[in-house]
């Protein structure tokens, strides 16, 4: 069985507001699935469906093939939105609640506090927390019994930069044991580091979904800039692997062939008698993709 | 079963709330019931220390206790709001409890305050009792405490259904109190035998008004006879009240989004 998630035409309004609109996706053991959308996309909605904590008003979905229920939510680790937690109970005491729910032996608690940093906290009222680690709270305890599936709703949100790197990195860990994630974000770059697939959401509507670099053409933009433009540009348009040229104020912007470096673009400039007077990567070429998408 | 039971305690036992309502009323029943045998009424010649008498006890410290049930609905209401405003009765479904799991956790916290207050008047009642050193028999009317038992749960479940659809602590126990007073007066307006019905009516009437001993005339005899009949038929209504509370309670629980 190599399907974990099969959503089939979910929608839902609130009210006048159209939420989601006949999402179907299917989502295989393995992936890094990133849904990618704005603010209002529908992504806390989806999750909230596919958790059963929000009723969708038409369509179906199904874990692992079965109808969804108790049972296999147990499996999922998941984060919706915020951290959900008694303030007056220690971190450890709302963990051990976590267990018996989980039906997982009590010997996680101290394992996933240690994997996000809090142990030395570990007695401190959740309350007392710092918006930081309240969120390093909710994702131990989505590592709690070591799902095979994660569901994360925006999961680096409000971490310190710190934060967010040791978090993608027991993400990509818990990837690289061939687990399956599904997290919801807004921002791109999250995505793009992290995930392997991607569904893009804008109000409510999916607008293409599929392995990363497919959906969003993975490729770097450069510029380069020197004193005669004219030139420039038209020494660019000569050298093979160069596509995209466009010119921007004192900037020439350009996209290269696969494997060709900035080192090859400055040395073919060279060459042909141009001196460079400046080179970079300008943004990824995927956030403009993005951006296009959405728009 | 016993797991939803568990995990409701490790949530409670660190819970100061909780502490002080069972606390209030750990230390209120007896002495209020204490206070009560103390009256003295001028040129009316009735001892009212004749209440700390088996069988009547039983009937009197229930009926004392039975004020402090819209407490223990307070605390209910409490609890399972706080569920709404911690979202950690959203967190208890994602992470794999399911919305019935969530009612019955709710239904045994319930039960299980229930019987720790009958159990509690057990003990108190039989002190009183042998204290008072009447030799009227111990058993004769020790149903009271199951009816007790009974009332507890139904202002209990009164609290759960009101706090599992409006979820607002403060909203809820303003709501908690306003239909017992909007109840009362609704009856007024429709008549009698349909206003008996009415559950908060059931549910209060559980534990009557007592009648002090010297004040039982011949003729009252039959009355009080006929009390104690129709208080079978209360328990039997109340007990459908409950259950129905319960099922709407969770029917309102999984036609909503939880937040
Ligand atoms: N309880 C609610 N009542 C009314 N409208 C709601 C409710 N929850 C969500 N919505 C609406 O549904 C739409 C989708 O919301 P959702 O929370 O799924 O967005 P999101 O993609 O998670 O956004 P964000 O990136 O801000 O988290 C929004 O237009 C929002 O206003
Ligand atoms: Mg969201």
């Amino acid at each position: 069985m190599n399907t974990i998630l099969n959503i089939n035409g979910i929608s839902k309004s609130y009210g006048k507001v159209k939420a989601l609109n006949n999402l179907s996706l299917k989502i295989n053991k393995g992936e890094i699935y990133g849904i990618l959308g704005p603010n209002g996309s529908g992504k806390t909605t989806t999750l909230g469906i596919i958790l059963n904590v929000l009723n969708s008003d038409s369509g179906s979905f199904e874990w692992y093939g079965e109808p969804p229920s108790k049972y296999s939510r147990k499996k999922i680790g998941s984060l919706l939105e915020t951290p959900n937690f008694y303030p007056y109970l220690s971190a450890r005491q709302n963990l051990s609640i976590v267990c018996k729910i989980k039906e997982v032996s009590e010997k996680e608690v101290d394992r996933v506090l240690s994997t996000v940093g809090l142990i030395n906290r570990a007695n401190s009222k959740f309350e007392t927390y710092s918006l930081g680690m309240k969120q390093r709270l909710a994702i131990a305890s989505v590592l709690m019994g070591d799902p095979e599936v994660l569901v994360l709703d925006e999961p680096t949100n409000g971490l310190d930069p710190l934060g967010i790197s040791e978090i993608r990195t027991i993400i990509l860990d818990l990837a690289t044991e061939g687990k399956t994630i599904i997290m919801a974000s807004h921002i791109l770059d999250e995505v793009e580091k992290t995930c392997s697939h991607v569904a893009v959401l804008k109000m409510g509507n999916l607008l293409t979904f599929g392995p990363i670099q497919t959906v969003l053409n993975n490729q770097e933009q450069l510029f380069v800039s020197s004193d005669n433009l004219d030139l420039l540009k038209l020494t660019l348009s000569q050298i093979d692997g160069i596509s995209g040229i466009n010119q921007v104020s004192n900037k020439v912007y350009l996209m290269l062939a696969e494997g060709k470096t900035s080192a090859y673009l400055n040395k073919a400039l060279f060459d042909k008698g141009i001196i460079v007077s400046e080179i970079g990567v300008h943004k990824s070429n995927l956030e403009s993709n993005f951006l296009e998408l959405i728009k | 079963m016993l797991n939803l039971l568990h995990i409701e305690y490790k949530k409670l036992i660190p819970y100061s709330t909780f502490w002080m309502i069972f606390g209030l009323f750990f230390f209120f029943t007896p002495i209020v019931f204490y206070g009560a045998g103390q009256i003295k009424i001028e040129g009316f010649p009735i001892d009212f220390t004749t209440m700390y008498n088996f069988p009547n006890i039983w009937n009197n410290i229930t009926y004392i206790a039975s004020w402090f049930n819209l407490l223990m609905g307070m605390l209910i209401v409490i609890l399972v709001c706080n569920e709404f405003s911690f979202k950690t009765c959203r967190q208890h479904i994602i992470d794999g409890h399911s919305k019935a799991d969530f009612i019955v956790s709710k239904i045994l916290l319930m039960t299980s305050f229930a019987l720790i207050c009958t159990v509690y008047l057990f003990i108190t009642g039989s002190l009183f009792g042998f204290i008072s050193g009447g030799n009227g028999s111990f058993t004769a009317q020790i149903n009271y405490l199951l009816v007790y038992f009974i009332q507890a749960l139904g202002y209990m479940s009164v609290g759960l259904i009101i706090a599992v659809l409006i979820r607002s602590s403060a909203l809820s126990i303003i709501m908690f109190l306003f239909s017992i007073l909007a109840e009362t007066i609704i009856r007024t307006l429709v008549p009698d035998f349909i206003g008996q019905y009415f559950p908060m009516k059931i549910i209060s009437n559980l534990t009557p008004v007592p009648t002090p001993e010297g004040m039982i005339t011949e003729q009252m005899r039959n009355t009080i006879m006929q009390e104690e009949m129709w208080l079978n038929t209360t328990l039997l209504i109340a007990i459908i009240y409950i259950l129905a509370f319960w099922r709407v309670a969770y029917f309102i629980l999984t036609k909503k989004d939880i937040k």
